[in-house]
């Protein structure tokens, strides 16, 4: 239910090699009540900021302050923190029922209402029948369940979930998604995830801040992610199918825009497509890095034109891959879609499904159709 | 946590002296020995200022030592080939019989497996003399007393056990797939082991090999107890120097200072090796 | 006369059954996926198939030959493995001339052969590196083309994307049915990741229980699932369940949620039959009639949105709609749900069984 404020943190680690800066200058604002994903691949930098925020490493450089106060000089017994692990870190020797109370032992709640906390807890994660099980009897995904139990049914001024639902059974994994994030608004709780998984980050966060070499790439609601990445790697790094990409060489006329792209197809607009900003952009930039999403290249009349290496219906949508004079593009549909491998396709591209980003930079620069 | 302060660098360092010259002490002791004659030695209180000799080392390989009591014939360098011969030996029987050995415990589930490799490491649990009496009625009435092949047949009992039990280990840690995949890729049973399985436990079977030659060499008490002096070994040698006239401490010392020569040059060669590869097969990933 | 038949095979560890009774053909070419969770046997079937391991029962044919008595290396499969099994001390080009080696080739045979498969997996560049030089992504290259090197009549996938990041897996996704045509082999492909099965398969064999519960193609599996353990199998959100009964007073229809849902006039048949009424999240389709619900918790997933729906009587279940659709309501919304034929299936409550309505 706090506000957390980390400024300017640093981390870097010490080593005979030399230093790895772990994290690097990152500001981030996390409100009230807000669910934040910290998203990113290993090493980048995500798990070294939760550590900091939880306590289990010291900050460089920098603060981190929750409803106002510095916490990143406090033990993190002090810092009024909840915890969920990656490795579940249950007490062993403690039954699933009496780890998710255990950290409610030192709050003064009533005996009764501690029971009823671990009571609806173990309902919602659906663990209610393995409440007098050890964690050594019952298996990964639940013992999963049981750490994320244990974290949340604590009063904490902060929620840290560390890859929450890595281990949980694919069949229960949506379910479980509804229940917690409703949980997380109906509570109040603030929250950061940590995962690597843009599923998990999309589905539970209201905003996401993508990670990569220790820096904070962009920190945006997921529609924003998507709609208007900051550059080249979130733009490829959110999404799937992930985006195609091309090099493109610009080339304006009064009244049409063009991009050729590698290969030798031209996909041209009208300039009314662009804003006047975005126009004289382009007239100075004659290269840049062109992205479509697979979801936005639809098959049909186009001018991209290729042979399809491969259909595939996966229940809910189909991918579709075409050998683009040499290059694989991908197009998605959320229609069954059938197409012969071998056969002649053509695909189109609306200008307001265009991301036009810096050749060298990767920096957007525009989508659209209007200036990043 | 990551920075330390010069204080605990400091202690740190003063620490690892200490273990060092508590662990260095008596090989340098013996050594500074081995260079002096009875008297020096024995004079009280003990002087680190002496006139270093050699005699003691000319006398071990001469095979002529003079004492004041009178000259005594020495057969040391025959005790030293001797060590090298039961060693080298002992170690490449128990390669020969054990690595295919440890391959089996390792991959084959069978009945009574584990009873057996239990039984085998058991024989380094029994006090040496336990076993010596039984032992020595056998090789009266198999009439290997005294001979190299009884020895090399009872250091069997030293190193069969380490050598099977480190190379398990490792067989254990090579993935069963990588030898299905070279099998399905269309070679024998035989040759997937020749050409997989050894070779990927050549740092266990280097390892469990160098420090089974290492406790080889070091035995005592079974070519005291089995062998007379001519095909006894330096460990047992040495005791030739505690003579009627007294005990030869200098000649003791330079005999000690060559014997661990070998092994010691062999451990300091393969040190890296040698941990690693006891290390390596211990942990599993 | 089909490429492989695997006929009435049982394997047991003691008392422990791990199939019993697996029958399965597959022809020249084909791909069959075998798919199943973890602890299924789907890795234990390729060993038996390559003779790794031995069969408690049953037989196994290859090109109508049964090959008991035929030892792995002889058999003429390849196979490739979940954590690659690469040779660590041969590099990536010794590892993939092995079985070229293995059946005599001459050197320049081997050269060639090395090359031909190297450069269409995109490893040429690679091909000198050692296996711990290797990214996961060359590593599993390497492994694959190990297993097609020689060009076996079968080759044995087992889970070859399981240990690749997310992106790798997707772009092997669109590239391994070309490549897999282009050898020509039968194969056996084994996941657990039903989009990959769908992806890949001509036909899907649905292993659980020690049995096939299903062989299909990757349509039937999904439109016309046998069991509602398959059911539950394919699909992301899983398929909603729901315990009720058919009624046929006025028209088949079942009850959800004090609500009449009509079903087909056709499971009239089955009325007082106690079942599972399955329904796919994406044939929910929120309107003004159906079932009433209130909008729990709203989750993007992908191109659609996940919404967790509760009706007045507690049953729970999964809404999953186009993220463009043009309104997708907000946490807390009252909303009404019907649901498309097409998605919804009966099942059994005794037997799991899909009714044939």
């Amino acid at each position: 239910m706090a506000e957390l404020n980390i400024t300017r943190v640093d981390k870097i680690y010490h080593s005979r090699k030399g230093d790895v800066h772990a994290v690097k200058a990152l500001d981030l604002a996390v409100k009230p009540g807000e669910i934040v994903a910290l998203l990113g691949s290993s090493g980048c930098g995500k798990t070294s900021t939760l550590r900091m925020i939880a306590g289990f490493e010291e900050v460089s450089n920098g603060s981190i302050t929750l409803g106002g106060k510095a916490i990143h000089t406090l033990p993190p017994a002090a810092r009024g923190v909840a915890m969920a692990f990656e490795a579940y870190s249950l007490y062993p020797p403690l039954t699933i029922g009496e780890n998710m109370s255990f950290a409610l032992k030192s709050s003064r709640l009533p005996q009764a209402e501690q029971e009823k906390r671990v009571k609806d807890m173990a309902e919602m994660l659906e663990i209610a029948d393995i409440l007098n099980k050890y964690p050594s009897s019952v298996s990964g995904g639940q013992q999963q369940r049981a750490s994320l139990g244990r974290a949340l049914v604590r009063d904490a001024g902060l929620y840290l979930l560390d890859e929450p639902m890595g281990q949980l059974e694919p069949q229960l994994r949506a379910v479980l998604r509804g229940r917690i994030k409703h949980y997380l608004r109906e509570h109040n709780c603030t929250t950061i995830l940590v995962t690597h998984d843009q599923t998990e980050a999309n589905a539970l966060a209201d905003r996401i801040a993508v990670m990569e070499g220790g820096i904070l790439q962009q920190y945006a609601t997921p529609a924003e992610l998507k709609a208007r990445p900051a550059n080249l790697f979130t733009g490829t790094f959110i999404g799937e199918p992930p985006m195609n990409v091309f090099a493109a060489d610009v080339s304006s006329a009064a009244d049409r825009v063009s991009f050729t792209v590698e290969g030798g197809t031209t996909l041209s607009y009208p300039a009314s497509d662009m804003s006047d900003a975005l126009r004289q952009r382009l007239a100075q930039t004659p290269r840049i890095s062109l992205g479509i999403r697979p979801h936005a290249l639809h098959l049909g009349d186009g001018p991209v034109r290729g042979k399809v290496m491969a259909c595939q219906w996966l229940g809910d949508q189909t991918h579709v891959a075409v050998d683009v004079a040499g290059r694989t593009v991908v197009s998605a549909s959320q229609e069954r879609v059938s197409r012969a491998t071998g056969s002649d396709v053509s695909l189109n591209v609306a200008a307001r499904d265009l991301h036009l980003f810096d050749h060298a930079s990767g920096n957007a620069i525009a989508h659209g159709g209007t200036l990043a | 946590m990551d920075h330390s302060s010069s204080l605990e660098k400091i202690l740190r360092s003063v620490a690892i002296t200490l273990v060092l010259v508590f662990f260095l002490f008596p090989i340098a002791w013996i050594f500074l020995m081995s260079l002096q004659t009875n008297e020096t030695i024995l004079s009280i209180p003990p002087s680190l200022a002496f006139t270093p000799i050699i005699d003691n080392y000319t006398a071990l390989i001469t095979g002529q030592l003079r004492t004041a009591a009178g000259s005594l014939q020495l057969n040391f360098m025959q005790n030293m080939f001797n060590s090298v011969l039961l060693s080298v030996c002992s170690v490449a029987l128990s390669l020969v019989l054990g690595v295919p050995a440890a391959y089996a415990f390792a991959r084959f589930k069978f009945r009574l497996g584990e009873d057996i490799a239990f039984t085998l490491l058991s024989f380094r649990f029994a006090p040496a003399l336990l076993v010596l009496l039984p032992l020595s009625l056998y090789f009266k009435t198999l009439g290997l007393t005294n001979t190299y092949i009884g020895l090399i047949w009872v250091y069997q009992l030293i190193c069969l056990p380490l050598i099977l039990w480190i190379v398990r280990g490792y067989f254990e840690d090579i993935s069963p797939d990588i030898e299905h995949a070279y099998r399905i890729a269309g070679n024998s049973w035989w040759r997937t082991f020749t050409r997989i399985s050894i070779p990927l436990a050549k740092p266990g079977i280097a390892a469990a090999g160098l420090l089974a030659f290492i406790f080889a060499w070091n035995n005592f008490v079974f070519a005291l107890i089995l062998a007379s002096a001519d095909k006894q070994p330096v460990t047992v040698g040495a005791l030739a120097f505690v003579t009627a006239s007294g005990i030869q401490y200098g000649q003791i010392a330079a005999a000690i200072i060559i014997s661990i020569t070998p092994t010691l040059a062999l451990a300091l060669y393969a040190q890296r090796y040698l941990v690693e590869g006891l290390s390596m097969g211990a942990v599993k990933g | 006369m089909s490429q492989l038949a695997i006929k009435s095979l049982t394997k047991s560890y003691g008392a422990f059954k791990v199939f019993d009774g697996l029958n399965l053909q597959a022809d020249a070419g084909e791909i069959v996926v075998i798919f199943g969770g973890s602890g299924t046997g789907k890795t234990i079937l390729l060993r038996l198939i390559a003779g790794v391991e031995e069969p408690t029962g049953g037989a196994i044919e290859i090109g109508g030959h049964d090959v008991s008595d035929i030892a792995p290396e002889h058999r003429g499969v390849g196979m490739a493995f979940q954590n690659f099994a690469l040779f660590p001390h041969m590099n990536a080009s010794e590892n993939i001339a092995t079985p070229l080696r293995a059946a005599g080739a001459d050197e320049s045979k081997v050269k060639a052969g090395v090359a031909k498969v190297a450069k269409l997996l995109k490893i040429d560049h690679v091909l000198n590196h050692a296996p711990r030089e290797l990214s996961n992504g060359q590593k599993q290259r390497t492994a694959l083309a190990r297993a097609l090197a020689a060009e076996p009549q079968i080759l044995l996938l087992d889970d070859p994307l399981r240990n690749v990041d997310a992106k790798l897996r997707f772009e092997m996704r669109l590239e391994l049915p070309r490549l897999l045509r282009q050898s020509g082999a039968t194969v056996l492909y084994v996941t657990q990741d039903y989009k990959e099965a769908m992806a890949l398969a001509d036909r899907i064999a649905v292993l659980a229980n020690g049995t096939f519960v299903q062989t299909a193609s990757p349509e039937d599996i999904y439109m016309r699932p046998a069991t509602l353990g398959v059911a539950r199998l394919f699909g992301d959100p899983a398929i909603n369940t729901a315990d009720t009964m058919i009624e046929t007073e006025g028209g088949a229809h079942v009850v959800l949620g004090g609500t009449r849902v009509p079903v087909a006039e056709s499971y009239r048949g089955f009325a007082g039959r106690e079942v599972i009424l399955g329904v796919r999240p994406e044939a929910v389709e929120l309107g003004s009639a159906g079932v009433e619900a209130e909008v729990i918790a709203v989750t993007p997933l992908n191109e659609r949105t996940v919404l967790l729906l509760q009706n007045p009587n507690g049953w729970e279940f999964l809404a999953s709609l186009p993220s463009s659709a043009a309104s997708i309501p907000e946490a807390g919304t009252k909303v009404r749900a019907s649901f498309a034929a097409a998605g919804t299936h009966i099942f059994d409550r005794q037997t799991g069984e899909r009714l044939h309505g």
